[in-house]
């Protein structure tokens, strides 16, 4: 083993003259980095040239390498290969990813640690020494240099004496800052309530006041009966585009409450001043949660508990939803309903209360 | 029950215009032929048990299976439910009226007799054979009616992409995405519906069992109910996740766990090795 | 043919020393090449973020090729089956066509979200050893407040990543996201109206997401990052206190070649973890959540892990509701505090952080030499508790997975929750404390009394004792003068190189050893009687 190890005993040696053909690449090396403030001070090979630790080492190092060619070799075959079209995982291609993924990883781990491999246990070993210069005098004395020069350049533009023409120059720049952002921000803003937008939903009664269906998601209107006792479904507005996220704020929930549920159900609205709310043993309620805007859909048959399952709020359907456990503050709205003349679910009104997450200006 | 015609309007027509139509009209035969079974079934078991209900309230003459249910019944949840299975206040509902399916559902899946009173009956092997299941769903069913399970395969030429629109509007708020089951207020759950078979999902949805909503024929009518049991049974019970293990399917939850567990872990020891002075 | 060899071999000197004459670059360039990096496997924490980052911006810019920016309406009609037929918008298709009709796209997907994941995981764990070896001190500031800010950089890279295949479960997201600035008190409405041209969900929220996601976030992170890593090569590594190593100089490896060798083999260890989690571990399976709809939701919707403690805090928050009857009534929601409040305290206390410290401890001084977390019982005392602080927040945003798992009522968990916020974060404050100080204590008195050797004898009088190695030579009363330098001290027998040297070779020995080793539970017996217990005297340090 060959151990160049020195100390920094020696104050300040002579720098070197790196021309001296006596001279080792590595002593060039060492006064090379001395020159930058660097202290060799340990060098030590970890493996002698030619022995048998070397030669085990470097045939790692090559296995390591043959192995990454292998298996970066393996990944193009399936990659190409492979049934890779979705058939269900039928004819082995939800295996597609997978060997992909353990082929590219053993190809770059093996790489990886190749490399760490010849860098950790081939190299030489080292301990070097740098300085920091934090505490640098000259540093404390190029700083006051730096200071007087920009105390001096003020002093030569003269603002301090001259204080109308910083005045008007920040007057003058301040639009221009403006300027730049004004085309962002009045690119981007958007009035909230316009077309009255946050306060209505689809189930607004159409011009002439013709009163909107309640309709299925796939666009067929409700009957009483389609909807049995202990059962929900989740309604629209039966207009254009009600059942998309164009009326994200729509979705309903029709409840089929049991006959003593009802009741009590009725009694609430009536507190409430709901009193035509419910149609029968039916009620509806809004979807979206009044706390973070989630479908509260989790609804429990015989607690009568709505759920929301984003952040746990619950709400008691006949309790005109009021919550009673989580982060919600509001009831869910309660949409008026009735039955057409056809025998089809309307809206009698839309919602009377603001459907959706809290804000600053909900009346 | 909705005519065809009905059918056609909306996004499910569109959807159904996609599919071939070899197997679209051979489906709407099959889905005929199911709700012909059904609404037959339907009509003669509430026949069965009202016509002689009427007359003879007291003592009505049960066929040879519900006789056996019966005796099964009187052994093994007349405890709980009482004489003629009137309920028991305090302990167990009455189950004049809540049909076969329930019965099914409950007793096959071992929900029914429960072990103890607990928030909510849970899953475990079921007590009675399928025969004697079937017994104590005939007892029940000629007590007071209620829906059946049709016979014959529920998933029959459904459509997986209608099964699973419907699975996400109606199930996967409390079944979760993966139907792996989820959370439900104070100590109840939705349970993983890996487990269940065809006619256990076909039950749980007719009857809505302990906080299930019902969804009726009316609701989601046979044919829809097969495209939801297709699609849970083909799409999301089969192991044949595509890109690899799915961490249980419980979302970003996991994925984060696995990230510290498996990511950072191996890759801190990465550092130890490397940092290492050997 | 023999002089033209000569010429070649010479040509790359000459070439340097042309470009040399031109530049003037061979100064700064052996500068560069002469820099000394302390070793510690603690200091490799951030590279890790630094390499995903890497793998993030490989893997995005061949998702960019197949991903389709638009909330227009299409009919997929691709490879997936359970699917085919389905409206959904055009983001959502292409995210399905990448994943399922692009030739390796669906590895290149999921690795992209797992280094996500990497790198918001190893910032976090990069800024516990920064924070509990206080690394962040003078002259460090500027940097930790820059690592902070990338945390939350990253944080919103995540979330517009998270919501471009505009699934069932990112929708959700999304709409929980428009709820947290529509809670902003006078300008929450035009705040929300403005991101999202109009109201929820709009039809520009993904374009504008998907331009945020790869290049506003991003330039903004290679510029943060820029900045930290050349303020780490400006300001010098900082190093464990050690043999040799003062608060003026380092104490390592040059850069190269093996430092910049090592940092070459991790980045590849780093980009083959990913790929195996990417190929092994299924992430984000967007088929099953299909495309977004205002009125479908999961059971256990959650955000990704860095996310989850905000929703967590909106689970545990208490339904307060401040309402302001003025006019027509005005009112703060409770989605405002946990999901715009806390952040923006959380971001004032960790930024601010250093300042606190060093104005409390009245420190001005500079400090390149790292502290134990034991020194500082305080420090790791608040450590420890903001942890816990996490840590609840963080399980709470699963508690619903939590409760349906390990069939606890979901009710009880926010509770638990809700309790534990305030009781957990005083308790780890105390216990880590404590810690702390029994630690400090064993080191010192292992420096006074020397390691236990695990060698117990019988004194005359019956009672047994442990026979302690002193580290130092020991003064009349037993007692060694061994100063604590700050650096780990010796506690076993083998770190005192009472173990034999380690065989080299995997199955068999490769050399013969030199000397065969000897085992410190067997010393040589030796027959005098009046021997001194075993002991070097050298003072070690």
């Amino acid at each position: 083993m060959s151990t160049k190890t020195e100390h920094q005993a020696q104050p300040g040696p002579e720098p070197l003259d790196v021309h001296d053909p006596r001279l080792s690449r590595f002593d060039i090396v060492r006064e090379g980095a001395r020159r930058d403030d660097i202290e060799i001070v340990h060098y030590e090979e970890q493996v002698a040239p030619g022995s048998k630790a070397e030669r085990r080492l470097t045939r790692t190092v090559a296995l390591f390498f043959l192995l990454t060619g292998l298996a970066a070799t393996a990944f193009l075959v399936i990659y190409i290969w492979w049934p890779w079209k979705y058939d269900a995982g039928s004819g082995g291609d939800n295996l597609y990813t997978p060997l992909l993924g353990v082929t590219l990883g053993v190809a770059l781990l093996a790489v990886g640690f190749g490399i760490l491999t010849w860098g950790k246990k081939l190299l030489p070993k080292e301990v070097s020494i740098q300085d920091r210069h934090e505490n640098d005098p000259t540093s404390a004395e190029s700083r006051k240099i730096t200071g007087e020069t920009m105390l001096f350049l003020a002093d030569e533009m003269g603002v301090k004496r001259r204080p109308l023409l910083g005045i008007s120059l920040l007057a003058g720049l301040a639009p221009v800052g403006a300027v730049a952002a004004a085309p962002l921000v009045g690119g981007l803003i958007s009035d909230p309530h316009k077309n009255n937008q946050m306060f209505t939903t689809g189930f607004a009664p159409a011009e002439g006041g013709q009163k909107i269906r309640l309709v299925r998601e796939d666009g067929r209107p409700i009957r009483p009966a389609d909807i049995s006792v202990g059962g929900q479904l989740t309604v629209f507005p039966g207009i254009e585009h009600g059942v998309s996220n164009k009326h994200a704020d729509s979705p309903t929930l029709l409840i089929h409450l049991r006959e003593s549920d009802a009741v009590t159900s009725r009694e609430a609205n009536q507190r409430v001043g709901h009193a035509n709310y419910m149609w029968g043993n039916y009620v509806a309620f809004s979807k979206i949660c009044t706390h973070a805007g989630c479908p509260a859909s989790l609804y429990e048959q015989q607690t009568n508990r709505l759920l929301c399952p984003c952040h746990q709020s619950q709400f008691l359907i006949t309790d005109n939803a009021k919550p009673i456990f989580g982060p919600a503050s509001r009831r869910l709205p309660q949409l008026p309903i009735e039955v057409d003349a056809e025998g089809f679910f309307v809206a009698s009104s839309d919602y009377t209360e603001t459907v959706g997450p809290d804000f600053w200006e909900r009346p | 029950m909705t005519s065809d015609n009905d059918r056609r309007r909306g996004l499910l027509a569109r959807l159904r215009g996609q599919r071939s139509a070899a197997r679209s009209r051979g489906r709407r035969r099959l889905g005929a032929a199911v709700r012909l079974i059904a609404a037959l079934t339907l009509a003669g078991g509430a026949y069965t048990v009202f016509a002689p209900g009427v007359q003879a309230q007291e003592n009505p003459p049960l066929t040879g299976a519900a006789a056996e249910g019966k005796a099964l019944f009187d052994v093994s949840c007349v405890s709980c439910h009482g004489r003629n299975a009137q309920g028991v206040e305090g302990r167990g509902p009455s189950l004049v009226g809540v049909g076969a399916a329930s019965v099914e559902f409950q007793v096959s899946t071992g929900r029914m007799p429960m072990a103890r009173q607990e928030v909510q009956a849970q899953r475990k092997p079921p007590v009675f054979t399928d025969e004697q299941t079937r017994q104590l769903a005939q007892f029940v069913q000629e007590l007071g009616g209620g829906p059946q399970i049709p016979h014959g395969n529920l998933a029959e030429g459904a459509n997986l992409a209608t099964g699973g629109e419907l699975f996400r509007v109606n199930c996967s708020q409390c079944h979760a995405f993966g139907g792996g089951g989820g959370a439900l207020s104070s100590g109840k759950f939705a349970p993983s519906l890996n487990p269940a078979s065809d006619r256990q999902i076909y039950a749980a949805m007719l009857s809505g069992p302990q906080n299930m909503p019902v969804f009726g024929d009316n609701q989601i009518t046979p044919e829809q109910k097969a495209d939801i049991i297709a699609y849970i049974q083909d799409t999301l019970k089969t192991n044949q996740d595509q890109g690899g293990f799915n961490l249980g399917r419980y979302g970003p939850s996991t994925e984060g766990l696995a990230i510290f567990l498996v990511g950072i872990v191996a890759l801190v020891f990465a550092c130890l090795w490397i940092a290492g002075k050997s | 043919m023999k002089r033209r060899k000569l010429d070649m071999a010479s040509v790359p000197g000459k070439a340097a020393v042309g470009v040399d004459e031109r530049f003037q670059v061979s100064t700064p360039l052996r500068k560069l090449l002469n820099k000394v990096f302390p070793d510690h496997w603690s200091f490799l924490l951030g590279e890790i973020a630094l390499f995903s980052f890497v793998v993030l911006l490989l893997t995005g810019v061949f998702l960019t090729f197949f991903y389709e920016p638009a909330m227009t309406e299409v009919v997929y009609n691709g490879s997936y089956a359970p699917l085919r037929g389905t409206p959904m918008s055009a983001a959502y298709a292409s995210s399905l066509d990448i994943s399922f009709d692009v030739r390796g796209g669906l590895i290149m997907r999921q690795m992209h979200h797992w280094s996500a994941l990497l790198f918001m995981a190893a910032i976090v764990v990069h800024m516990l050893r920064v924070f509990f070896t206080g690394a962040f001190r003078k002259p460090r500031e500027t940097n930790w407040i820059i690592g902070s800010l990338l945390f939350w950089v990253g944080f919103l890279a995540g979330f517009t990543g998270y919501s471009l295949p505009d699934d069932g479960l990112s929708g959700t997201g999304l709409r929980i996201a428009s709820a947290i600035m529509l809670s902003i008190p006078v300008i929450g409405s035009w705040v929300t109206s403005s991101v999202f041209g109009g109201e929820f969900p709009g039809e520009i929220i993904i374009s504008r997401f998907f331009i945020a996601h790869v290049l506003l976030v991003p330039g903004l992170l290679v510029a943060l990052i820029s900045a930290h890593l050349g303020l780490v090569f400006k300001q010098k590594h900082t190093q464990w206190p050690g043999p040799g190593r003062t608060n003026d100089n380092v104490v390592g490896e040059r850069m190269f070649p093996r430092y910049a060798l090592k940092q070459g083999g991790f980045f590849m260890v780093v980009f083959g973890v990913i790929a195996l989690m990417g190929g092994l571990f299924q992430i984000n399976p967007i088929w099953y959540f299909g495309p977004y709809e205002a009125w479908v939701v999961s059971a256990a919707s959650q955000p990704d892990w860095y996310v989850m403690f905000l929703d967590g805090s909106t689970r545990l928050m208490p339904a307060w509701e401040i309402n302001i009857p003025i006019g027509d009534g005005y009112v703060i929601p409770p989605l405002f505090w946990p999901t715009v409040v806390l952040p923006g305290i959380l971001v004032g206390l960790s930024t601010l952080y250093p300042f606190v410290e060093a104005r409390r401890l009245k420190d001005t001084r500079s400090h390149n030499l790292l502290q134990r977390p034991r020194d500082v019982p305080e420090r790791t005392a608040i450590g420890a508790m903001a942890v816990s602080f996490y840590l609840v927040l963080t399980l709470s945003g699963a508690n619903d997975v939590i409760a349906d798992k390990f069939q606890i009522s979901l009710n009880a968990m926010t509770w638990a929750g809700r309790i534990g916020l305030l009781l957990v974060p005083p308790i780890a404050y105390y216990l880590t404390y404590r810690i702390c100080l029994g630690l400090q204590q064993h080191d010192r008195e292992v420096l006074a009394h020397g390691v236990e050797t695990g060698i117990i004898r019988r004194l005359p009088d019956g009672r047994f004792e442990e026979i302690h190695q002193p580290l130092t030579a020991v003064g009349e009363d037993g007692h060694g003068e061994l100063g604590y330098v700050g650096w780990v001290v010796p506690k076993k027998m083998n770190r005192l190189g009472a173990l034999g040297p380690a065989i080299r070779g995997f199955f068999y020995p490769i050399e013969k050893p030199a000397e065969a080793p000897v085992s410190p539970g067997h010393p040589p017996v030796e027959p005098r009687q009046e021997r001194e217990e075993i002991g070097s005297g050298e003072p070690r340090r």
